[in-house]
């Protein structure tokens, strides 16, 4: 199997795809690229709704403080 | 075709160098400076980095943990040059800014040397490393690392030297802020303002819009411009001026009550809006920095080195060797950095290729930010530069006293030139504002004044003020929260409902704990009459480098244990410099017979002035306390990284001698479905 893995790429120019890698430059929850994923990954399973999503993504990535730097 | 690109670029990188090393005695560009250092980074990525990535790391088409574990959320593939932000956006803060600032004492060539050189030897060679043994080990921390492939004491050892480092860094950076912020009702209500700002963004999308990150993003920018252009009207006002008007002491205070309350609220209430605020800023402000150095080119007005090589320098005690070495820790090699690549960035690498960009060019991008901050700090006026930097105490206080001690260390500056420049950015005095920030903020105000207007001066000052403010608060929620996860983790083993970050008793232990431990050392450093930065920043900087030395104690185990022994010079070279950089600037720090410099013979001058009767007893016994602190504290530091070497070097002889199988912990191989 070979993907082509657009993810969070903006090789398209398009505005939607723009928005999506400003998201995860900044680090901020990407719910158009979960769904993907999960259409993708896990078809069938049920997905979060955007709420819930951006809940989870946030106590993810700080579960241990988020390491920044000096 | 390529070929000849790289022989141009080679060629106009050392032209660059050539025009820098023939001006000595002269005014110099900027523009040559950045050109020297970005043709040395486009050649050393092309070079070093290429042969790191292949020779001796050996990146290949295996699947990466983002690819393998991918869930969406923390583990998901991203593209490299979108990842590549993303990393810089965590690794770049105020570090790299601060430290050239601070070394310019010494003139600006040894900090641009040490920061292009010391990136493409030392600093990229760390984060890349890291990144790679991270990203082959499905995203372990450094700490895991370390226990893993060196061992269990050696794996407790840096856990306790990170808490440690933690702490100084949170104090020292709460210290330039407090330094930034103190007597400057601007400074003081746009910062306040942030916290209602972050507050506002997070119900915004928790609540009113869940997940519509860069709506409440673009909303809390145009509320931070208002904030800062209502700061001016705050700061005229007669009624409102006194109200956010605060000495160090009482924003000392307020920064700990903020990390407190901050470290224990939902991380989407408060962090998260803030660390969006803060990325979207920092990256803005970059950009706008670079573009206006390119328009402006400023002449360096700063000699490439001045009579403060031999340590009688205002800004820090200290000589050239090793002192400019441990002052510039970000931007050349810093230990910080290898938190986060073994942190959130392993596990969004989507190939394994991608790491040479990430890791190495991440940092280079780091480095360049920190020659940025050079050319702006080097083109201030030199006797502009020591009015703000010098501490109070050698200046005095009125214009006039500064002028004249200026004057005395061999730069003119009229009494006239130090009134008009604070009036012209809306200050009542910039004399001894020690820490590097508000220099760095002069500096970035005259350059965006070149570009927009001197007019607006003032405002461009309180941005800069604010964008370093800004990420250096969320680096205090953040940094609190790390240091009381790691706290949890210890108590845990002694009481064990203390481990549960769920109890909410334990995170207020937890947090108050780590909040008092960095809030002890920020109020000595306000308190300090010598401005504390003359005592924290040196100990901030060795305990980052000594972080580093860590880090590629590690390094150098991966690369024997996977065979590779004949290349394991890569981590060891940068490892000998550093370790032959703090472990001098911790004995000299501890042991020196110079007050100013040694821990040990300041507490002896403070002790001689109470038998003479000059000093107050009770304030210097205080000081004399704190002296011994912190060499105590030089002292862990040193003994915990000598340690770690000794435990390292063991492991290398025994897996070089054949007495233990050279074996790497990596996940196995699995062919990526990514076309590679």
């Amino acid at each position: 199997m070979r993907i082509s893995g657009r993810e969070g790429g903006w090789a398209g120019g398009r505005w939607e795809d723009f928005l999506c890698a400003f998201k995860r430059v900044c680090g901020m929850p990407d719910y158009a690229g979960y769904l993907r994923h999960m259409a993708e990954r896990h078809p069938g399973t049920p997905v979060l709704n955007e709420r819930d999503f951006f809940e989870a993504h946030v106590t993810a990535r700080y579960a241990n403080g988020a390491s920044r730097c000096c | 075709m390529t070929r000849i690109l790289w022989i141009l670029v080679s060629l106009v990188g050392a032209a660059a160098w050539g025009v820098i090393a023939l001006h000595r005695g002269e005014t110099i560009n900027a523009a040559w400076l950045v050109l020297a250092a970005v043709g040395t980074y486009l050649v050393g990525y092309r070079f070093y980095g290429r042969f790191l990535a292949n020779r001796v790391f050996g990146l290949d088409a295996r699947a990466t943990p983002a690819e393998r574990l991918s869930n969406g959320r923390d583990y998901c593939p991203t593209t490299k040059w979108v990842l590549f932000g993303h990393h810089f956006a965590a690794i770049a803060g105020a570090g790299p800014l601060v430290g050239p600032v601070l070394a310019m004492q010494f003139g600006w060539l040894p900090g641009t040397l040490w920061i292009v050189f010391g990136v493409v030897l030392g600093g990229a060679v760390q984060d890349f490393v890291i990144l790679f043994g991270s990203m082959r080990r499905d995203g372990k921390s450094l700490g895991k690392m370390a226990r893993d492939e060196i061992g269990p004491v050696t794996g407790l050892f840096a856990m306790v030297a990170i808490l440690a480092i933690m702490v100084i860094l949170l104090a020292v950076l709460a210290l330039v802020v407090t330094n930034a912020l103190k007597d400057s009702p601007w400074g003081i209500f746009s910062i306040l303002c942030t916290i209602p700002i972050a507050l506002l963004m997070g119900v915004w999308m928790r609540f009113l819009r869940p997940g519509k990150t860069i709506e409440a993003t673009v909303a809390g920018i145009v509320l931070l411009c208002l904030a800062l252009v209502g700061g001016r009207y705050v700061a005229l006002s007669p009624s409102l001026a006194p109200l956010f008007t605060h000495g160090g002491l009482t924003i000392a205070w307020g920064l700990m009550v903020y990390g407190f309350i901050a470290s224990v609220l939902p991380v989407w209430l408060l962090l998260a809006p803030r660390d969006y605020l803060s990325t979207f800023m920092k990256i803005g402000t970059i950009v706008l920095l670079a573009i206006g150095i390119l328009i402006v080119m400023p002449p360096l007005r700063m000699p490439a080195l001045t009579r403060f090589i031999d340590g009688t320098g205002p800004v820090f005690a200290g000589k050239l060797f090793p002192f400019a070495f441990i002052t510039i820790a970000c931007g050349a090699i810093s230990g910080f950095h290898a938190l986060v690549s073994s942190g959130t960035t392993p596990k969004m690498i989507r190939r394994e290729r991608d790491a040479r960009l990430i890791g190495y060019g991440g940092m280079l991008t780091e480095s360049f930010v920190a020659i940025m901050a050079l050319c702006a700090a080097a083109a201030l006026d030199p006797g502009i530069y020591f009015s703000i930097n010098a501490p109070l105490a050698a200046l005095g206080g009125t214009v006039e006293s500064a002028a004249a001690q200026i004057r005395q260390w061999g730069f003119t500056v009229t009494p006239e030139q130090l009134t008009a420049l604070s009036a012209s950015v809306g200050e009542a005095s910039l004399l001894g504002r020690v820490g590097g920030a508000p220099s760095l903020a002069v500096g970035m105000a005259a350059i965006f004044s070149g570009v927009f207007g001197s007019h607006l001066m003032g405002l461009w000052y309180h941005f800069a003020i604010m964008f370093e403010a800004l990420f250096i608060l969320t680096t205090l929620d953040a940094g609190t929260r790390v240091g009381r996860f790691m706290l949890q983790d210890f108590l845990g083993h002694i009481w064990e409902p203390l481990g549960r970050t769920s109890w909410y008793p334990s995170n207020l232990l937890a947090s108050g704990l780590i909040t008092a431990a960095w809030g002890y050392f920020l109020v000595q450093g306000v308190l300090d009459p010598l401005g504390g930065i003359n005592s924290l920043w040196p100990l901030f900087g060795i305990s980052n480098q000594l972080l580093a030395a860590v880090a590629l104690c590690v390094g150098t185990t991966l690369i024997i244990k996977a065979g590779k022994k004949r290349y394991a010079w890569v981590t060891l070279l940068p490892l000998a410099w550093l370790l032959i950089v703090t472990l001098t600037a911790g004995w000299q720090k501890i042991f020196a017979a110079d007050p100013r410099l040694g821990f040990l013979a300041h507490a002896r001058s403070i002790a001689e002035k109470i038998a003479a009767g000059t000093q107050d007893p009770a304030i210097g016994a205080r000081l004399i306390w704190n002296d011994r602190l912190d060499a105590a504290l030089a002292g862990v530091f040193m003994t915990i990284v000598v340690a770690l070497v000794v435990a390292s070097v063991r492991e290398w002889t025994a897996v070089i001698r054949g007495r233990k199988p050279a074996l790497v912990k990596e996940t196995p191989f699995v062919e990526s479905a990514y076309a590679n």
